[in-house]
């Protein structure tokens, strides 16, 4: 193991003579994420900010005169405007206008009759700000529609109740935490095998097809280090790298997620409701989740050592090497997406999948519903599978025609 | 001591064009010994099989057949202790670029289970010996090939080597440096080392080497001092050697 060890010490020490992978390996994933969220952060406040503050613009075709009062009864959230020239639908999609409304216009008549008129409303589903004005209208409409419903009844000495038999009140039982969880949770996984494959691959392609390339390989050979111990000093260094990345992600991620909780919190402090998410929020960035999250990238960045060694020395030069990681990429991409999926922790046979069952566990842990047994079959599955790949490439990179080809 | 009893090796490579496999057989039965202050040169066109050779005895590959014995060692079965006691050097070999002469030796003085002042006072001393005591701490990605080569050879002495393997050292070095390089192999010599060189540049041998072998398509032809061959041979200069070599070849084709 000595030997192994020292080639570990040799790899670190040559990378640490290179700044820029040291810089974009260790320290942008530390500047990444406090930036992403903060930025994430003010982006939708501003942008949801502005768009209630400010009231919507409306073209209202009302002959009756029963809904104008309606909407401009208090005249924040709703401002009447004149009709905007050319095509309605293109001046709403144009965001020239959020809405357009034309009332029966026999409603007044029909009003009197106890009969239902018509109040059509033009929106642009796309346009979150189109959406809130006709949120906004339905509002006011379904007001003076009590009142209405109100004074009928009183003229029969009705009960005020006789219209609403039911009243369905609800609660949101998962929290806001655990819905931020769970969104959390299912790209989460998949940042951290992309940064973790990225981040060892240069390193990995370095250190072995680049060493083959720059003609330093056969020096380490020559001594008296047995090849099996140079293999995994260099299997070992891939990992740690891979570990480093993954901890650092991991630790500036709960950093900026934690600074974005204490933010919420003072910002409760200073008035306005608290907000009751931020209990549950904090409970992910929590060291068991973190921790058990951790334990399971261990077998999986042993992994991904394995295979980017294999392909490192199997290769001639760096393009090679490099030709025949970068699906890897691909493939972790794809396991990604999959594991972002809606639904997909529904598939009964994906804790049986490996690599996939590692994501799908850590997106259970982050939306709080851990499945032990899922847990062990990922953990076990992604040892074994690790410990395999460690007995194929020692077996393989051993052969003389992987140091020497030509 | 080197003992070499009847070596084969041969590749399999595959032709891009034809997609058909051929085996090129690079060593065909080469039997030699290399006792302790001697030089051997092992001389030879390109592609006539030194390198695979000297990477055989080195361990670095296997021989299909035949033994290798190092220092009483065979480096089949044991490759780890015959290249404990062996110092390697060849055109092949590039050194890290990223660090000093000073960082270098210190690493592969643990590499190779050299004791740390032991390794330093004795890579100085290399470093000295070749002119480079004041580059020791200078990265090397400067460096002229000369002044790699040189810390490659510091590189490959380090750990008190009785068996030195140098595979063509002076090939692209200017005079000078060649010069310091053949003045080092008589010094490893005069140290009671077993010292074995390859070379397809034939004058520096002369001067150099106690005995000489003449490879040419993977078998060995004379084994005996320089002085020796050329008077088997009836000519003036090695080079000549290799032009009746290729000369009885094609006859024998024909
Ligand atoms: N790893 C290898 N794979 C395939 N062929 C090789 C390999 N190493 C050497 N050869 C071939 O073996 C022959 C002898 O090569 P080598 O020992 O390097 O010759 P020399 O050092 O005398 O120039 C050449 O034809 C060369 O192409
Ligand atoms: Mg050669």
């Amino acid at each position: 193991m000595r030997g192994a060890l020292l080639i570990v010490k040799k790899e670190f020490m040559e990378l640490s003579k290179d700044r820029k992978t040291m810089f974009f390996t260790f320290v942008m994933p530390l500047i990444l994420y406090p930036l992403i969220f903060s930025m994430m952060g003010k982006l939708g406040q501003n942008d949801e900010a502005q768009r209630v503050a400010k009231p919507s613009r409306v073209w209202l075709v009302d002959p009756s005169g029963l809904v104008a009062p309606v909407l401009g009864a208090d005249g924040k959230t709703i401002q009447v405007v004149p009709k905007p020239e050319g095509d309605v639908k293109q001046a709403i999609r144009d965001q020239k206008l959020e809405l357009a409304v034309e009332v029966d216009p026999k409603a007044a008549e029909k009003l009197a009759r106890h009969e239902t008129w018509t109040v059509k409303a033009v929106y642009d589903r796309s346009d979150d700000s189109s959406r809130l004005a006709l949120d906004r209208v339905k509002k006011a409409m379904a007001a003076q529609d009590k009142i209405w419903v109100g004074e009928r009844l009183q003229a029969i000495k009705a009960s005020a109740d006789l219209a609403v038999p039911t009243k369905v009140e609800t609660e949101d039982a998962g929290g806001v935490g655990r819905a931020i969880g769970k969104a959390l949770g299912s790209f989460l996984p998949y940042l951290l095998m992309i940064m973790m494959y990225s981040g060892a691959m240069q390193p990995g392609i370095y250190c072995t097809a680049g060493e083959k390339e720059r003609g330093t390989l056969l020096s380490l050979l020559t001594t008296s280090i047995p090849r099996s111990q140079i293999i995994i000093g260099k299997l070992l260094y891939v990992f740690s790298i891979g570990i480093i990345v993954a901890v650092i992600n991991l630790l500036s991620m709960s950093f900026s997620m934690s600074r974005l909780i204490a933010g919420e919190a003072a910002h409760a402090a200073q008035g306005a409701a608290a907000h009751p998410a931020m209990a549950d929020l904090a409970a992910l960035a929590s060291p068991a989740v973190l921790g058990l999250s951790f334990l399971l990238i261990i077998p999986l960045g042993l992994f991904f050592a394995n295979f980017i060694i294999l392909g490192g020395i199997q290769a001639r030069n760096t393009v090679e090497a490099g030709t025949a990681l970068m699906p890897g990429v691909f493939v972790v991409v794809f396991l990604g997406v999959f594991s972002m999926a809606p639904g997909i922790e529904k598939m009964a046979f994906l804790p049986y999948v490996p690599v996939l069952n590692v994501s799908l566990a850590i997106r259970k842990l982050f939306s709080q519903q851990a499945n032990y047994w899922e847990y062990a079959v990922a953990l076990g599955m992604t040892i074994g599978l690790a410990a395999l790949m460690t007995w194929v490439s020692t077996r393989m990179l051993n052969r003389e025609s992987a140091i020497f080809k030509v | 001591m080197i003992q070499i009893t009847d070596i084969y090796k041969s590749f399999i490579v595959k032709d891009k064009k034809t997609r058909s496999k051929m085996k090129i057989e690079a060593v065909k039965g080469i039997s030699l010994t290399v006792k302790p202050g001697e030089i051997y040169g092992l001389l030879g066109p390109n592609g006539a099989g030194k390198s695979t050779t000297l990477r055989m005895i080195a361990g670095l590959m296997q021989p299909d057949a035949g033994s290798i014995e190092v220092c009483g060692i065979n480096s089949q079965r044991e490759p780890e202790r015959a290249r404990a006691t062996i110092g390697y050097l060849s055109t092949d070999i590039s050194i890290y670029n990223r660090f000093t002469p000073r960082e270098l030796l210190k690493l592969f003085g643990e590499f190779q289970g050299v004791e740390a002042n032991v390794a330093e006072r004795r890579g100085i001393h290399l470093l000295e010996r070749l002119h480079m005591a004041e580059f020791a701490d200078v990265k090397m990605e400067g460096f002229s090939g000369g002044q790699k080569q040189k810390v490659s050879i510091a590189r490959a002495l380090l750990h008190d080597p009785k068996v030195v393997i140098f595979d063509e050292p002076t090939t692209g070095l200017d005079v000078l440096t060649a010069k310091t390089v053949l003045d080092l192999l008589k010094i490893m010599k005069s140290e009671g080392r077993t010292v074995i060189v390859s070379t397809h540049v034939m004058p520096m041998v002369e001067s150099t080497c106690d005995r000489i072998g003449i490879i040419f398509e993977g078998a060995l032809h004379g084994d005996a001092s320089p002085r020796e061959v050329l008077d088997r041979w009836g000519v003036k200069t090695l080079d000549e050697v290799f032009f009746q070599l290729v000369a009885d070849k094609e006859r024998g084709v024909a």
